[in-house]
């Protein structure tokens, strides 16, 4: 990271840390911390690695259950590059080291065919989920993203399980004042898509994946993950 | 074959697919609009060189090995990329009734564009001056999202100099060059590093540009 990057980086973390007391996370983290322990019992966090994720991660480990069981899908080499892969797997590790990790990798990802075809990754995702065999599925979701999401409310009946959102009620501002108060690990690749994207806007998807190119983000994965396009690392 | 310099200067901002842009895929892609005409927009595209002649895909530049010796675009100045975003909307004859416009043919995309605001865009390379200067006159816009208006070519100069600069100037690298062919290098990444750069068989383990490298 440059200095200037750096200078850039320090005077976002100071405008998060004073959001954190004025925008009150902290009483938003409590009660998020209450709703989830609700459904630990025959229930699973599910972790990307996202900043949702981890942050909703570190506030079940630390305030409600050290030992819960979390999931995590590997997407493969192709969709996620294994430097990133290994920096969200020892952020989980490093937040939840008591906590029992589940990991199931996509077939698929190690295959080209993988950014192009994502039929296959739902099925073998769902399947994948079903035979885990849990009663919900905490998931890492907020009302703030879209309207879409907005609409699916904090706890959503599927056919086999139950998806809970215990950080609904966070905005994009909650979510980084409690990962930057909480020293919470997140992939450094975020804050150079920040710096690009804004803070509001940056999201830890897939690379290359032809799925999100109705949003532009293969094109932009292309001039910022470049090393990654030609062949997975 | 003369080492030569290329500067574009520019009249709006220039898109981008990729950090850099390479002036011999401009140069044969001129030459293939040339060649071809309106058959040029309904080639193949999974078929590499699917029906081209070959002395169409001969470009007026020196070959050293299998890479050509022409420099990526170099900046000027030198600024940080930014992101325009859009909407690209269906402009058809809708049909009467309901129909979906989150998926199938009447799709919307909600679409962005890493740009660069520079002024003007420099290579260098070897290559025969006449036609390289008679290529780079029928570019009208460098870059992605020229339909909307990016990267629009106010005028070109090409001139001499006096060393050849297109491959490796000053020791660092100015394309990328497969690591096979050098002695020493910084820094390497699986990339493209000969037309056409989006086929998979173009791809090698090369010298990043602007790293410092050796040739063997």
């Amino acid at each position: 990271m440059s200095s200037s990057d750096e200078e850039w980086l320090r005077r976002w973390r100071e405008y998060f840390l004073a959001w954190y007391d004025e925008g009150e996370v902290e009483g938003k983290a409590e009660e998020a911390a209450e709703f989830a322990s609700r459904y630990l019992d025959g229930g699973v966090v599910s972790v990307s690695g996202g900043k949702d994720s981890m942050a909703m991660l570190h506030l079940i480990v630390n305030r409600c259950r050290e030992d819960a069981v979390l999931f995590h899908w590997d997407h493969g080499p192709w969709l996620m590059p294994r430097e990133v892969e290994r920096e969200i797997l020892e952020g989980i590790r490093r937040v939840a080291p008591r906590a029992r990790l589940i990991v199931r990798e996509y077939r698929f990802g190690r295959c080209e065919r993988a950014r192009s075809d994502w039929g296959p990754w739902y099925r073998e995702f769902f399947s994948a989920l079903r035979e885990l065999g849990f009663r919900y599925h905490l998931l890492g979701v907020r009302a703030d993203e879209s309207c879409r999401r907005r609409a699916r409310g904090r706890v959503v009946e599927r056919r086999h399980w139950t998806e809970i959102h215990p950080i609904y009620h966070f905005t994009w501002r909650d979510a980084w004042a409690y990962v930057f108060r909480h020293n919470v690990p997140v992939p450094r690749v975020y804050f150079e898509y920040a710096r690009l994207l804004g803070w509001d806007k940056v999201r830890l998807v897939t690379f290359f994946d032809r799925e999100f190119e109705k949003y532009g983000s293969p094109q932009i994965d292309s001039v910022l993950s470049w090393r990654w396009k030609a062949k997975p690392s | 074959m003369t080492p030569l310099e290329v500067v574009f200067h520019l009249r709006t901002p220039v898109a981008l697919g990729f950090p850099w842009i390479f002036l011999d895929s401009l140069l044969v892609h001129i030459r293939l609009k040339e060649e071809l005409g309106e058959r040029y927009y309904s080639l193949s595209t999974k078929v590499l060189r699917g029906g081209v002649p070959d002395r169409v895909l001969d470009m007026p530049l020196r070959q050293w090995h299998d890479v050509p010796v022409a420099s990526v675009s170099i900046f000027e100045p030198q600024v940080e990329h930014a992101v325009f975003s859009f909407f690209k909307r269906g402009d058809f004859p809708f049909p009467r009734g309901k129909i979906s416009r989150a998926s199938g043919f009447f799709k919307d995309y909600y679409l962005r564009a890493v740009y660069a605001p520079v002024q003007r865009v420099r290579f260098y390379c070897t290559g025969e001056p006449e036609e390289v200067r008679r290529l780079c006159m029928k570019v009208p816009a460098l870059g992605k999202e020229k339909n909307i208006g990016f990267g629009f070519v106010k005028r070109v100069e090409v001139r001499e100099v006096g060393e050849e600069r297109g491959l490796v100037w000053n020791g660092v690298a100015m394309r990328p060059i497969p690591v096979r062919y050098l002695k020493r290098w910084e820094d390497a990444a699986w990339m493209a590093y000969k037309p056409p750069y989006w086929s998979k068989y173009s791809v090698d383990l090369c010298a990043v540009p602007f790293t410092r490298v050796e040739l063997a």
